[in-house]
């Protein structure tokens, strides 16, 4: 069952700078089953971005191996069984909506033209239709980084990264992105791997939230969440979900003493 | 390299600069009309008009003439321009290879080089070739700082879906490159009528060109002629300028990224070993010797005119003349170097002075900027002849002619980078008490030194060929005039040894303010700027 979703094993990583080197994660290990939600949190410089590219295949670890439906990862992205989606969308300013949706097709070397109607379907569960052809200069924030997760899904991906996705929007703008993501992964039935440093993000989202901390950067806890989906905005405001966000709080400042 | 702001236009008021222009073509009309400026050398603008007219007829051909030449050299320049740059950017190995020819390139005053151009050249050839070289350099910079800045979030997502170099370059990276290549088409373009307007000066027996024009008219004792013709080619350049500055406009509007790139660029690996790396640089000061020796080769000039690498060190060293070769060529180095120096220094010391005094006087400034930038499209070094007119044959005259060649891009390059420092930057001294001063000391005058070092990296070769330029057809003193001797003499050995002099001297003056400024910044903690 594992085996069609994510799994990193003993992944180590160390950069070099000059003359001083970082090892940015020692022995990371994890898995996704197949259709789970994963949220891995951590303060800035932990390394949890390197622990997505590691899986991307836009690095190369140290140590270790990562397997993405036992593939190895440049290979799992060649088959189009990734979709991704970085902090601040990383749109492709001179192209429209729709064709920086179907950009990941066109990477693939996929016929467009094939796939025009579920573009057009994908820009409209993240409510942008009529937005098409506008440019990302004309959009908002929150549109621009609903677009980026349009493309995410473009590949009907196995495997889905989200990279901090709502990292530069505002706390309003991005509960609503969380209810509205939710509703869209509940949709395509995929992997998904979730990297964020908001705790009630990760809590509202994942099935499970892996804790890491820095120097070198680990995983020190796995915290399931056990609210039932699909989870209403109401959740927000439950003392048992404050409870939980306060044991990831405490999980994410309780090891940095004995670091 | 200098590129201009986004040259905005407050609607409704008349902009500064227009107004400025007009007080100044008044100013000028009066000066010229009652002859204040050196007995009439300034002659006023209607009488330039008004002799412009009258020699109507001599310009279709000449301006034709050098059209053509600046034209194919615009053309061939950016095609290797932007075809070398994909190809630096694409291997950093390649560029590391090719850095000796492009420093040599860079920095090569095309006038040292022009005598050599039109005895192995014939007809359009030469002027073709000095205004390749002279954009090649800007084309092939602007590619490779394009690609290299693409928006690496975007890169990542190309390569997340396994898309490999090819479809990075094509999809995210060339596309980006595009307003970076076009303003460089635009700078170019002024570079390649300068080049055919110095491939002109070179002599080579043509009729026809505005080079040729300005060096027949300099001894007529027309001035207004002299004035016309400097008006015209500067009108050449000034409208290719125009004409990319308004087709990048169409393109940026698109391009820009919305948001600011916070990812820290990817530190190149300098794991190589010792050998390999100095094979690279044994091998880029190499390659430019090779290049000389292939184009001797593929010109198949005969040995006595066409000199190879040895052909000069023998010259130079073990012939029976080489005793005073090279007398001749170290009483010309000592004559050039000073005033090159010191003209260098005043033109950049004035050029940061003001760009650091526009906190000061931000209004005096701002009126300036577009008369500093009108001067960018304008070929300085060819108007030279218009100097010999008003400031006479003397040192005088080559200190001026530095000044104002090193000035003006020193100054745009200094002003442009102070106007991207953060105004938070600036306003956190303020916030404190600061007053101007203490302000300029702590952010303004640091923030500038990477700009300030782009500024002399840009001037060193502009100085020396605006020096050799007015010794040649001037003062008669130095490399240049000793270039130009040596032309009328025959003197083979000395054409290619001059050349080969100024082109090293230059490099290495070059290579001297990169080295420093690697290591002034990194003390600093600096980037360098482009």
């Amino acid at each position: 069952m594992a085996a069609e979703g994510l799994s990193l094993a003993g992944i180590g990583k160390t950069f070099r700078g000059r003359g001083r080197t970082v090892e940015a994660l020692r022995e990371v290990s994890l898995t996704c089953p197949a259709g789970s939600f994963t949220a891995l949190i951590g303060p800035s410089g932990c390394g949890k971005s390197t622990v997505m590219r590691i899986a991307l295949g836009l690095e190369a670890p140290d140590t270790g191996t990562a397997r993405i439906a036992g593939m190895a990862p440049a290979e799992a992205a060649r088959s189009g069984l990734t979709g991704v989606a970085f902090q601040d969308a990383a749109l492709l300013p001179w192209r429209s909506v729709m064709r920086n949706v179907e950009a990941p097709l066109e990477v693939l070397g996929r016929k467009r033209d094939a796939h025009t109607a579920r573009v057009r379907a994908l820009i409209d569960l993240v409510g942008l239709t009529g937005y098409e052809n506008s440019l990302p200069g004309e959009l908002s924030g929150g549109m621009r980084q609903r677009v980026a997760i349009a493309r995410a899904l473009v590949t009907e991906p196995q495997v889905l990264f989200m990279d901090e996705p709502f990292g530069a929007l505002d706390q309003i703008l991005r509960r609503q992105m969380n209810v509205e993501l939710q509703r869209v992964w509940a949709e395509t039935g995929s992997t998904a791997l979730l990297v964020t440093h908001g705790i009630d993000e990760a809590v509202f989202l994942a099935d499970r939230v892996l804790v890491m901390q820095a120097n070198p950067g680990r995983i020190v806890e796995a915290i399931e969440v056990p609210f039932a989906r699909p989870r209403a905005p109401s959740l927000w405001s439950d003392p048992a979900f404050h409870a939980l966000c306060d044991r990831i709080a405490e999980a994410l400042t309780g090891g940095a003493v004995d670091a | 390299m200098a590129a201009l702001p986004g040259e905005r236009a407050s609607a409704g008021r008349i902009p500064p600069g227009l107004r400025n222009l007009v007080i100044l073509l008044l100013l000028w009309e009066v000066v010229g009309h009652f002859g204040l400026v050196a007995q009439g050398a300034l002659p006023s603008p209607t009488a330039i008009l008004e002799r412009l007219w009258i020699d109507r007829a001599d310009y279709p051909r000449h301006i034709e003439a050098t059209l053509i030449g600046s034209s194919l050299g615009f053309l061939f320049g950016n095609l290797i321009g932007v075809g070398a740059g994909i190809v630096f950017a694409l291997s950093p190995r390649m560029l590391r290879l090719f850095r000796g020819v492009n420093v040599a390139i860079f920095s090569l005053p095309a006038i040292a080089i022009a005598p050599i151009l039109t005895l192995t050249l014939t007809g359009m050839e030469p002027r073709v070739v000095l205004a390749t070289l002279g954009v090649y350099f800007v084309t092939m910079t602007a590619t490779v700082v394009g690609i290299s800045q693409a928006d690496s979030r975007a890169t990542d997502m190309v390569r997340a879906y396994g898309g490999g170099r090819v479809k990075v370059l094509t999809m995210v990276q060339l596309r980006g490159a595009l307003p970076s290549i076009l303003s460089g088409f635009r700078i170019a373009a002024p570079n390649a009528v300068l080049g055919a307007i110095l491939a002109e000066f070179g002599g080579g027996g043509d009729r026809w060109g505005l080079g040729v024009y300005l060096l027949g008219s300099l001894g007529q004792g027309m001035p207004t002629r002299l004035w016309g013709i400097g008006l015209v080619a500067t009108a050449i350049a000034g409208l290719s300028y125009l004409a990319f500055a308004l087709i990048a406009r169409r393109f940026v509007g698109a391009t820009r990224a919305v948001t600011l790139n916070a990812a820290v660029p990817g530190g190149d690996a300098t794991d190589e070993p010792l050998a390999s790396r100095l094979l690279f640089a044994a091998g880029s000061l190499a390659l430019p010797f090779c290049f000389w020796w292939l184009f001797i080769w593929g010109t198949g000039a005969p040995w006595l005119i066409a000199k190879t690498p040895l052909g000069v060190a023998d010259y130079l060293f073990f012939s029976p003349a080489s005793a005073s070769a090279q007398a001749r060529l170290l009483h010309a180095l000592g004559q050039t170097l000073p005033v090159t120096g010191i003209g260098m220094l005043v033109g950049l010391a004035f050029a940061f002075l003001l760009a650091i005094s526009s906190r000061l006087f931000p209004e005096a400034v701002r009126a300036f900027m577009p008369v500093a930038l009108v001067t960018q499209t304008m070929p300085l070094v060819a108007l030279t002849p218009l100097l010999v007119l008003i400031l006479g044959r003397g040192t005088s005259l080559t200190l001026w002619v530095t000044i104002s060649v090193t000035f003006f891009p020193a100054f745009v390059t200094l002003a442009q980078g102070l106007a991207l420092v953060p105004r938070s930057a600036v306003e956190l001294p303020r916030a404190y008490g600061a007053g101007v001063w203490r302000e300029m000391r702590m952010v303004t005058i640091p923030a500038s030194l990477p700009y300030l070092f782009a500024a002399t990296r840009l001037t060193v070769p502009r100085a020396l060929l605006g020096v050799m330029i007015a010794e040649w057809l001037a003062t008669g003193t130095g490399l240049g005039n000793l270039l130009n001797q040596s032309r009328g003499y025959l003197d083979y050995g000395m054409i290619w040894t001059v050349a080969a002099v100024a082109v090293l001297v230059s490099a290495a003056c070059y290579q001297i303010v990169v080295l420093a400024e690697r290591r002034v910044l990194r003390r600093l903690g600096m980037r360098t700027a482009e």
